[in-house]
Order: structure tokens, then sequence, then C-alpha cells
């Protein structure tokens, strides 16, 4: 056939080079409404369910159980179980209702009605039900802060700079595993020199990231996840119940935590029972809930490759925030991964979240160039930071960052750099140089770092955490080499854990280490006027690009 | 007000009274509140407890809120112990929660408040324990009672219960 | 509903036998050997299993375990390099250490890091490498859990022969008990979009094979 030049321009374009795939329901690749999905239904004898979304207590396999038993408020179980699904879907997108008049309901549903419910839900409307169901009043942002060679002083100064930049979370993960507890260290130190108040994690296998909160090195968890059939479950290597004792267990050690699950995971796993992939996420939502988790993250996360890659994926994503807030959870809303080649997409994809705003829009937003992102690339990266000021500016739309200065960032990535040398000095661990403290500064990505000596690092490392070392001591090496500012704010972060404050749902901190959360700023959107409204002052910062021309100089 | 309204109203005060003597009875039996009978319940009025009530404030070590300063770290009168939370405080928390109807946030924290005294390296090997294929129903069974009898876990301990008799149904017991 | 008994039980026996008649085929067809991997000079990959895989006696040795499908249902990993070479090269990596190396089958998982654990656990030096159909590999340890590792190899994508090789280096010196610089980390934030849902569709073919009863099988190498 002579090619058609059109078809060859259109060929050539980024769309083209991801990854499609037509739908099949059998194993459970299908994003939404697949043929065996489970009718909703519920029965309770005795104060216990006895019968849900189709299946008998006898046939519960592990979820079931779990959910039954711990995530359903049986008050108004039966006659939500009787509601129409299109009168609820009506309510949740209609600003008469309350935000609580929806939880009284939705609070009483089984995974299969949530699933039923929201399928009756237009991309826009699902966006209308996320506006007035997000648990804190205000939207909120996260970022990932990682490199590829796993340097401290780099992970200590983008760190500072995210900060900076207007994000009140902060995520760390590894190239190498055995990283952990030194990337961990990094990021407290930056975060905390980049505005005092944010939060930090270093995403792991369970046990490790517990061990690590419990020395302080981490000041929230967010990597639990779970899953949304038993098999999988168990691949993942854990079941319902021991989530729900990990979720106590960081409780009890004052730490804030939230689970982690999305859409694909079961399918990309290979046992997805030929289940849709939002139903499977209504089951993860419910386990969440049930455990007493205070929140998730969710929005497909790692897995967005794969409900992108079948029809209406993208609003799967949408539909699966909305549970998590019908749950009357916090929802880091996703928004992290690379999915797609495509520009356009992977803005639109954004906008689910970002037109209703969540308590963290991206969880999180690559603070470093892609080839940094160890999550394996994010969907917004380091370079695209002026993109998102621009279009929270056109907008008017609160995405949590603000405009920097350029001569502002590089004080505090050397102050950071700086304030990590001496930590590292302080606890014995392998030099930080001073080149790497002046690469650290000015670089934009670990290309720009020397090489470290790995295996002196591994080795310090497993040493350290033989040892019993503490936030404690990296506070002490901090103040006793000179970073008195930055010692007070991790001291204050540690702090919190004798509170607990932050453990209420989506709770986060100012820098003068005041929570904000779902008790004490409520979201009551209701319409026109209502719930959060951007002040004066905010809309100024968010208004002063540095590189606006200014009318007087024409 | 019409026939319709004036029965939902009256149905929802009478929901509302039943689910708070429900969250009272089931308040009676918790470690932490049995401790602390003395002090008031408080609710989402209270929050933050660092900021409105924080002389009620505690750590684990009995230290005050206000007593928790950076110089006391530098000097060595702070340790690591000192900068946890305390079961009371935990049991405020969880009122907090329950304020406002997240029963099962405030179950967890309840869970937590038992958990508190439990040390690292036990709490990490029992997590562990729970995971699949990792303990017999025996040994599941003898973490519950360990739960229950050495650390006062009692909610805990039924959740223990709990997991054993599931993995046992769905056969997720530890197989040699 | 009302459905009464006789109809409840042809339905559930019509099931049952339909379970049945799926669980001979496969493992009718899992018992014998499939040769089909070719390395690019032709040498074709002969993978027979042996019986249940023995825990190592020696502890100079590095167990490799492989999923299910590996090198019979599936013969070339997401991006078209054959499991013959793959296995070959991660194989020589090990022996050029002056290490022994086995081969095992795991069949109660399709999942990387189950797989590679399994096989440590058999392993008599604790160490073992684990990798699926796709080409995801993991370098495990006995003693850390299952979703812990030593060096994981997570974007199968960007996995090619000389890194395969390396494995191999890494996971012998491991088991010799030294600690080499790990294979340096590789990371393409455009593998996801373009191969995810393809990873899904191939770990569904695998995940077909899985058999949650099985005992890891020895499994004999040829190249012929």
């Amino acid at each position: 056939m002579k090619r058609s030049k059109r078809f060859e321009v259109l060929e050539n374009r980024p769309i083209h080079e991801d990854g499609f795939v037509k739908e099949w329901p059998e194993v459970g690749m299908i994003a939404m409404d697949s043929p065996n999905d489970p009718i909703p239904s519920v029965r309770i004898e005795n104060g216990k369910i006895v019968e849900m979304d189709g299946k008998e207590r006898k046939d519960f396999d592990m979820i079931d159980s779990f959910i039954a038993d711990y995530s359903i408020n049986l008050d108004n179980a039966e006659r939500v179980a009787k509601m129409d699904s299109v009168l609820i879907a009506r309510k949740i997108c209609d600003i008469n209702i309350t935000r609580d008049e929806i939880l009284d309901i939705s609070l009483s549903m089984t995974p299969a009605k949530m699933n039923e419910v929201v399928c009756k839900m237009s991309a826009l409307e699902i966006m209308m039900g996320l506006a007035k169901m997000r648990a804190r009043i205000s939207p909120s942002n996260q970022a990932h802060v990682t490199n590829l060679k796993d340097n401290p002083a780099q992970l200590a100064a983008d760190a500072a700079e995210g900060s900076l930049r207007g994000f009140d979370e902060e995520e760390t993960t590894v190239g190498i595993s055995r990283y952990a507890p030194m990337n961990a260290i990094s990021i407290l130190i930056g975060s905390q020199t980049g505005r005092p108040g944010v939060l930090t994690q270093c995403s792991v296998e369970e046990a490790t990231e517990l061990g690590m909160g419990m020395r302080g090195f981490t000041t929230y968890a967010e990597t639990v996840s779970v899953y949304g059939t038993e098999q999988v479950f168990m691949d993942g290597d854990d079941t319902p119940f021991s989530k729900a004792f990990l979720a106590s267990c960081y409780a009890s050690r004052g730490l804030k935590m939230r689970f982690t699950s999305g859409t694909g995971s079961e399918v990309q796993m290979g046992f997805a029972e030929g289940k849709s992939m939002l139903y499977l996420e209504a089951r993860c939502v419910f386990i969440t809930k049930g455990a007493g988790s205070q929140g998730i993250q969710n929005g497909s996360v790692s897995c967005c490759g794969v409900p992108a890659a079948v029809p209406s994926g993208i609003k799967a994503m949408g539909a699966e925030n909305l549970f998590s807030t019908l749950l009357d959870l916090e929802c880091a809303s996703s928004n992290d991964q690379s999915f797609t080649h495509s520009d356009l997409r992977r803005s639109t994809r954004t906008m689910m979240q970002f037109m209703p705003g969540t308590d963290f829009i991206c969880s999180g937003y690559s603070s470093v160039p892609n080839y940094d992102n160890m999550f394996a690339g994010g969907n917004w990266d380091a370079e695209d930071f002026d993109d998102w000021l621009v279009i929270q500016r056109d907008l008017k739309i609160d995405g949590g960052l603000k405009p920097v200065r350029e001569e502002n960032v590089i004080k505090i990535r050397n102050k950071a750099a700086k304030a990590i040398q001496a930590t590292f000095k302080g606890l014995g661990l392998p030099a930080i140089t001073d080149e790497e403290v002046e690469a650290a500064t000015y670089s934009h990505g670990s290309k720009d770092m020397p090489k470290r000596n790995v295996n002196a690092d591994l080795k310090a490392i497993e040493e350290m955490m033989e040892s019993d070392t503490s936030a404690v001591d990296i506070i002490k090496a901090l103040y006793n080499g000179g970073f008195k500012d930055v010692a007070d704010a991790v001291f204050n972060m540690q702090k919190q854990k004798v509170a607990g404050d932050y453990l209420q749902t989506a709770a986060i901190l100012t820098k003068d280490f005041h929570v904000v959360s779902a008790v004490n700023a409520p979201n009551d959107y209701q319409g026109p006027q209502t719930g959060y409204q951007i002040s004066d002052e905010r809309w100024n910062e968010m208004k002063d690009i540095p590189w606006a021309v200014n009318p007087e100089d024409y | 007000m019409d026939q319709e309204q004036i029965t939902k109203e009256i149905v929802e005060e009478v929901m509302k009274a039943m689910m708070q003597e429900k969250a009272s009875a089931n308040k009676v039996v918790t470690k932490a509140e049995t401790s602390n009978t003395s002090t008031n319940r408080i609710d989402s009025t209270s929050y933050p407890l660092s900021e409105k009530i924080p002389e009620k404030v505690y750590s684990r070590t009995g230290k005050k809120l206000s007593e928790i300063k950076l110089e006391d770290v530098m000097n060595g009168k702070l340790k690591s112990e000192d900068l946890r939370v305390s079961p009371e405080t935990m049991e405020m928390q969880a009122q907090v929660a329950e304020s406002i109807k997240r029963e099962t946030l405030a179950g967890n924290l309840r869970r937590a408040a038992e958990l508190i005294d439990v040390p690292d390296k036990r709490l990490l090997e029992i997590y562990n324990a729970l995971r699949p294929y990792r303990s017999s129903k025996q040994e599941l069974i003898d973490i519950a009672n360990e739960l229950d009898n050495k650390y006062n876990c009692t909610t805990c301990s039924a959740l223990v219960r709990d997991a054993a008799n599931v993995y046992e149904q769905r056969d997720r017991l530890r197989q040699d | 509903m009302a459905m009464d008994k006789e109809k409840l039980r042809s339905i559930i026996s019509e099931v049952l036998s339909e379970l049945d008649i799926d669980e001979k085929t496969i493992n009718t067809t899992s018992s014998s050997p499939v040769i089909t991997s070719k390395t690019a000079d032709s040498n074709t990959l002969k993978l027979t299993d042996t019986g249940d895989a023995t825990p190592g006696t020696i502890t100079d040795e590095v167990v490799i375990g492989i999923t299910p499908a590996f090198g019979v249902y599936q013969t070339e990993t997401i991006i078209g390099i054959p499991h013959a070479s793959v296995l070959r090269e991660i194989m020589a990596g090990i022996e050029e250490e002056g290490v022994k190396c086995r081969v095992i089958r795991v069949y109660r998982t399709a999942d990387v890091a189950f797989t590679g654990h399994d096989a440590a656990k058999l392993s008599g030096s604790g160490i073992a490498i684990g990798i699926q159909s796709k080409g995801t590999s993991v370098i495990h340890q006995k003693d850390l859990t299952p979703l812990a590792n030593l060096e994981l190899f997570p974007q199968a994508p960007i996995i090619d022969l000389p890194t395969y090789r390396q494995i191999g280096k890494n996971a012998a010196q491991y088991a010799k008990g030294e600690s080499p610089d790990p294979v340096p980390v590789k990371n393409d934030q455009m593998a996801r979009p373009k191969y995810q849902a393809i990873s899904a569709l191939l770990h569904n073919k695998e995940a077909e094979h899985q058999d949650l009863k099985k005992k890891p099988q020895a499994v004999k190498v040829e190249y012929i």
C-alpha cells in the first residue's frame, strides 16, 4: 500500500510510543465494568454480615472476611444496599448535599456498591465529587526526592529545594536497597533546612521502613501496600491482618502513616480473578478503612501503565481517588509515575485531581529530573516546575507550589549540603567532600555529581544499623556542626510524635509546627464561595512568576 | 415541616443516641481508658492537643510537653525514649477521632496505645509472624497470649486470634 | 431467588468437571520438557525437571530460580532476548568467579522476589538469583525477608546480556563472602509507558502455569 503522509506523521508522534492493549476481561485486563464484577448485596444476621456482594460468608476469601468484619458501618448497611445507585451518584455531585450526609451513606456501602455508584458518574462528576469529599479543606502536594547514585548531598539539596518550592511532604526511595537509612536521613535534614515542618518518608520493604521510623529517620510512612485479591496480597507478602497490625505499630511510635494501593496491581501481578481493576481497588480502599489507616495513596500509582493501556483507565484513576474520599480517608492521589510519552496525555491525566484538588495532588511530583527518579520516572519532573507554576496561575488553582528565586534556591541547596556534611561527620559516616557540596549546590541531577565509594557507604550503613543510632544523634550532630536551626527543626519533628496530633486524618505541618488536618481544617465545600478559597496573599505569591515582564518596563 | 421530614429527624436523633451509647459501651474495655478514668472525655474541640490542652499531654516517660526542649537533648537530659507518645495521649487522640465518626481510626489508635510498651524488636517480629506462611496456628495463638498476658494488649490479641482462624481457613499458615 | 438442590448439584458438578479437565491439561504439559529457546548462535536450550530440588550441601554455589513458564511456555524476555542466552550469561558470570551453579524451577509463585527467596533457601551459600520469563531479576539472600533483596533489577526492558552476566558474577561474589560493587543501577523513565501493559499480559500468561502445591524442581540444563 502506498503510505499516507499524514498517517506517517501521526505514527511518529510520541503517543505511538505508548503501549495500548484491548480489553481482556477474563484475566481482569479491564479498567471498569467487568462482566465478572459482583452485584452489590448485603445481609446481616445477629450483628454480623453473613452475605456480601453475592457471596455467602462460608465462601468468603480472606479479604471478604476482613472487610465484612472490620470495614463497613453496619447501622445503615442494609438500607444503603437497597438505595438506587444512580440516586446516590447524583447526591455525591450535588452541592446541596453535605459531605457528612454522603458519609452517612458511603460508610455503610459494600465494595461492589461503591463501585456500582461511582461507575454511574462521568469524569466531570467524579471531579465534582472529589471537590466536596476531599478530607482537608486545603489541597497540598508531595515530592519525590531520589537519585540514580543515591548521593546524600544531592538528596539533601533537592529535599531543601523541594521544601522551598512548597511541597508539604517528601518521599525518597533507593537505587540500591541497602542505602535506605542514609537516604532517609539525607532528605530529613534537607527538608528541614528548606522549610521546617515538611514530613518525610523512605519507601522500601515494610519491616525496614518501620525500623527506620522507630529510629526517627522518617516522620511518616506511605508504602503500606494492600491488594484487591487474596493471591496478590500473598505475593505482596502480607495479609489484611498483618497490615492492620502494622498500621498500629506505626501509630504506637507516633508516626503518621497511610496505605497504598491502585488499579492494575492485581492484573499486573497475574491474579485479578477476572474482576475490573476498579472493583478490586474498591476492596483495597475498604481494607484500608477497616485497618484504621487515616489515609491512602491511590490512583494506580506504580501500575498506571496498565489501566492507562485500556479504555477508561484514566477515568478509573479519578474514580478510585473518589472511593478514598467517600470512606473519609486522606487521599494522596498518585499522579506520580510516568505512564505516557505524550505531554498532552500526561497533563490531561492530572486534571482529574488538579481541578478539584486532593489532599496531595501528586504523591509525589518528581522534584528531580526524570533520569534520577527511582520510582522509574515521574509524570511530572523538575523540568516541568515552571509549567506547573503557569498552569496554577492560568486557572487560579492552588497546586501547592510557589515561584522561587534562583539565588534563594542556590543558597538553600548549599546550606542543606553542608548540613548533611556536618551530620555525616558527627555520625561517623563516610565523609561528604567539599567537592560534593559544591556540586550538589549547583547540580540539576546526579550526572553533575562526583562518584562516591558505594561499598564504604554500605558498610557504614550496616554498622550504623547495628548500633542504636537515632534522630537524637542526628540532632546532636547538626547542633554541634553549627546548624542549630536545622537541629531545632529535626527536634520539633520528633516532638510531634509525643502529642500525636499529626496522626489524625490528612495532617500536614506549617513552618511553625502547627498541625492542619481534617479535624481542625475539614473540607466544607458546598458550591461557589465555600470550601478552600485562595487568600490574597497566596494569590499574589502564585501570580509572581519571575519571568513575566513588567508593563512599566515598556 | 412535612410528615416525612419529622420521621427522618426522629430516626436520626434516636440513631445518634444509640451510636453514642454503643461507643461509650465499647470504651469501658480499653486499657488506657480505665487507667485514665479521672480525665473527662475529649472531642475535636480540644484538637490540636499540643495547642489546646498542652498541660494534659505527657510523653511516655512522664515528661510534660512544655518541658521537652532542644537544650535538654543536647545536655543529655532527654533521650530517645522521652520523644515517644504515652498511652493516655493516644487515648485522647482516639477520642478526638471518635467524636467525628472516625471509629476505625480510633480503633487503630487504641491498638497503638496498647503496643507502646512492646519493645521495637518484638513488635517487628510479631508483624513478620503475621505475614502469610510464617506461623503455625499455635504460634499465632501463643503470640496472642503473650500480647494478652505480658503486655495487656487485649484488642491486638483479638486481631491476632482472628487472623489465626482466617489463615487456617484459607490455608495461609506455615507449610513445612 | 428459588433454586432447587438438583439444579445446584448439576451446576456444581459441571463446574468441577471443567476444572478437572483444566488441571489435567496443565499437569500433562508441565511434566514433560519442552525445547524451544535458542541462543543467537542457535544452540537450543533444553530444560528438564528431574524431581524435587534439595537443599545445597556445598557453600560455594549459587542457585538460579526460574519461574514456571521460563524457557518453556515463554522463551524470550520482554525485549526479545532468548532465555537460552540469558541463562548462559548468568551461568557464565557465576562460573568465571569459580563458583558452582544449579538451576531450580519454582512453581508455587511467579513473583520474582519469592522465586529468588525460595531459591536462596535451597542454596548452600544462601545466595540465589531469581528470574522471571519477562526478564525481571533479583539477587537474593536466604536470611532477608522475601521482598527485601541484595540487588534488584526491576525494569526488564533495560536488562541486556552483559548485565545478566554481571548479575551472575556479583551473586557468585556474595556467595564467596565478598562485597562486590552493586551492578550499576539503570533507570528508564519511559520503559513503563511502553512496556507495563505488555508486562502484565506476559505475567498473566506465566501465572497460568503456577502451581501452589508443587515443590521447587531441580532442573537439568542442556544446550543441544
